[in-house]
C-alpha cells in the first residue's frame, strides 16, 4: 500500500464508520448549509437537498465500509463536490426542471475531484448489486440476507427450519447467481473494473 | 459444474478446505484468468452483502436519518416543533401554570415535575413486523394513556431495539411513576450513542424532579450542554431550584 498523507478531516470518516452521532451531527452542522444553499440556487428545494445530503453520507459511508476510504484533501470539499455533482446528475434526468447553474468560477483541486471520482465510481457498483439483488428469486434474497444478519450458519438453517449443509449450500449458489446477473448487465460493462 | 465452482469459492472465503484443496485452488487462482476473474467478482459480491445487511449498517442509517430529520426540521421551521391545537392550549395552560408557579415559588415553594413534563409527540416510521405493535403503542402514548403504551412498547423492544422506542418507553414508564425503571432505561440511552443521550439526561433530571431529590436533580441539569434543545427549559428550571 501507498502511504498517503491523511487530512485530519479524517476524524470525520471514522466517525461515520463508528455511527458516531456527535461527528454526523456536526457535519450537519458544518458541511450541509452550504450545500443546501447551492441546491436552492439551482432550482432545487431544502428537501431535495435533505435527500441529496444523506445519500451522500450514504455512499462514504458504504466506499469507507467496503474499500476503506482515505481522505487526503479537506471534507468539506470533497463533500460539496459530490453534492454538487449528485445534484447536477439530478437535475439532468428530469427534463422538465430549467436548468440554469449559478456557480462561482472556483477551480477544483485535483486531488479532491480523483477522490470524488473513485467514490462516484464505488456507489456506481454498489447500486448495480442493489439493482441485481433485486432481480433475484425470492428464496435466495431470504437466504443471502438471513445469512448476513444471522450471526451463524446454523441459526439461519434453524429459522428457515432446513439442514445446515442445505442453508450453506444454497448461499453459495445464491450468490454465485448474482454474480452471473451482475455480469450479465449492460451497466456491468460500462464500469471499469 | 457452476454450483460446484461456488461452492468452492465459499469454502476458501471461509477457510473451510483441506491444505490439499486450498493449494489446488490457489494454483487455478495464478494461472487461469478467468477463473481469478470470477472468484474476484464472488469476493466482491459477497463483500457488498456483508455491508449491506450488517446491523451497523442498519443502525448507521437509522440514525443519519434521524439526524438528518432534526437538522432539517430545526434550520427550516426555526425550531418550530410539531405541535398540535391541542396541544397549542396546553401550551398556553402550562404557561399560566408556569406564572402562577413561579408567583407562588416567589415566596418559597419548589418547582414540581408537572411544571416540565410537557412530551414531543411519538412519530415512529419504522417498517416491518413490528409496526402494528409499535403504532399502537404511538397512539397510545400521544394519547397520554401510558398504563396501555408500556406493555406494547415493552414487546416490540423485546424484538427490536431502537433508542427512540427506548426513550418513549422511558417517559411512559416515568408518567405512571415507575421512576427506578425510567431511570435505568434513561441512563443506557444517556450512555448511548444516539441522538437521544442529550434529551436522556435531560429526563434524568425531571425524573430527580419527580421523586424530589432536587440536588440529583440539579446535578443532570448541569451536564445538559448549551448546544442542546432542552438547554433552555433547564437553564429555567436550575434557577427556580437555586
Amino acid at each position: 500500500m501507498t502511504s498517503k498523507i491523511l487530512h485530519h478531516d479524517q476524524m470525520y470518516i471514522d466517525g461515520l464508520l463508528n455511527n458516531n452521532s456527535s461527528i454526523i451531527e456536526s457535519i450537519y452542522k458544518k458541511f450541509a448549509p452550504k450545500v443546501t444553499y447551492y441546491i436552492k440556487m439551482n432550482s432545487g428545494s431544502a428537501d431535495e437537498a435533505q435527500d441529496v445530503i444523506q445519500e451522500v453520507i450514504i455512499t462514504i459511508y458504504n466506499q469507507a465500509k467496503t474499500k476503506g476510504l482515505e481522505l487526503t484533501c479537506p471534507f468539506d470539499a470533497y463533500f460539496f463536490l459530490l453534492c454538487k455533482r449528485k445534484w447536477l446528475n439530478e437535475l439532468k434526468k428530469s427534463y422538465n426542471k430549467e436548468v440554469t447553474i449559478k456557480d462561482e468560477n472556483v477551480s477544483i483541486d485535483k486531488d479532491v475531484e480523483k477522490l470524488a471520482i473513485e467514490t462516484e465510481e464505488q456507489d456506481e457498483k454498489q447500486s448495480l448489486f442493489d439493482e441485481m439483488f433485486q432481480k433475484l428469486g425470492e428464496k435466495c434474497q431470504e437466504v443471502l440476507k438471513l445469512s448476513f444478519v444471522t450471526k451463524t450458519m446454523e441459526e439461519v438453517a434453524s429459522k428457515m427450519n432446513v439442514t445446515y449443509a442445505y442453508v450453506r449450500k444454497k448461499k453459495s449458489i445464491c450468490t454465485g447467481q448474482l454474480t452471473e446477473l451482475i455480469q450479465q448487465s449492460n451497466r456491468y460493462q460500462s464500469i471499469k473494473y | 459444474m457452476q454450483e460446484e465452482l461456488y461452492i468452492a469459492f465459499e469454502n476458501y472465503l471461509n477457510n473451510e478446505m483441506t491444505s490439499e484443496e486450498k493449494v489446488d485452488f490457489e494454483n487455478k487462482l495464478q494461472n487461469q484468468e478467468s477463473f481469478k476473474k470470477q472468484f474476484e467478482l464472488y469476493k466482491e459480491t459477497t463483500q457488498f452483502l456483508e455491508v449491506k445487511f450488517s446491523n451497523d449498517t442498519i443502525d448507521f442509517k437509522e440514525n443519519l436519518k434521524s439526524i438528518s430529520k432534526d437538522h432539517f426540521s430545526d434550520t427550516n421551521k426555526k425550531k418550530s416543533k410539531v405541535i398540535s391545537l391541542q396541544s397549542k392550549w396546553f401550551a398556553i395552560a402550562a404557561t399560566l401554570v408556569v406564572f402562577v408557579g413561579v408567583w407562588f415559588m416567589n415566596s418559597g415553594g419548589n418547582p414540581t415535575y408537572s411544571d416540565f413534563n410537557q412530551h414531543e409527540n411519538a412519530n415512529f416510521t419504522e417498517r416491518g413486523s413490528v409496526i402494528k405493535d409499535l403504532k399502537a403503542a404511538q397512539e397510545a402514548f400521544n394519547d397520554k394513556n401510558y398504563e396501555k403504551a408500556i406493555p406494547l412498547f415493552e414487546k416490540v423492544l423485546e424484538e427490536y431495539k431502537r433508542p427512540e422506542i427506548e426513550f418513549y418507553y422511558g417517559i411512559s414508564l416515568l408518567e405512571v411513576n415507575k421512576t427506578a425503571q425510567a431511570e435505568v432505561v434513561f441512563n443506557n440511552l444517556k450512555d448511548g450513542k444516539s441522538v437521544y443521550n442529550q434529551k436522556a439526561t435531560w429526563y434524568l433530571a425531571l425524573t430527580k424532579l419527580k421523586v424530589e431529590d432536587f440536588e440529583a436533580c440539579k446535578t443532570y441539569l448541569k451536564e445538559i450542554s448549551s448546544d442542546s434543545e432542552d438547554f433552555e427549559k433547564a437553564q429555567e428550571l436550575l434557577n427556580e431550584l437555586d
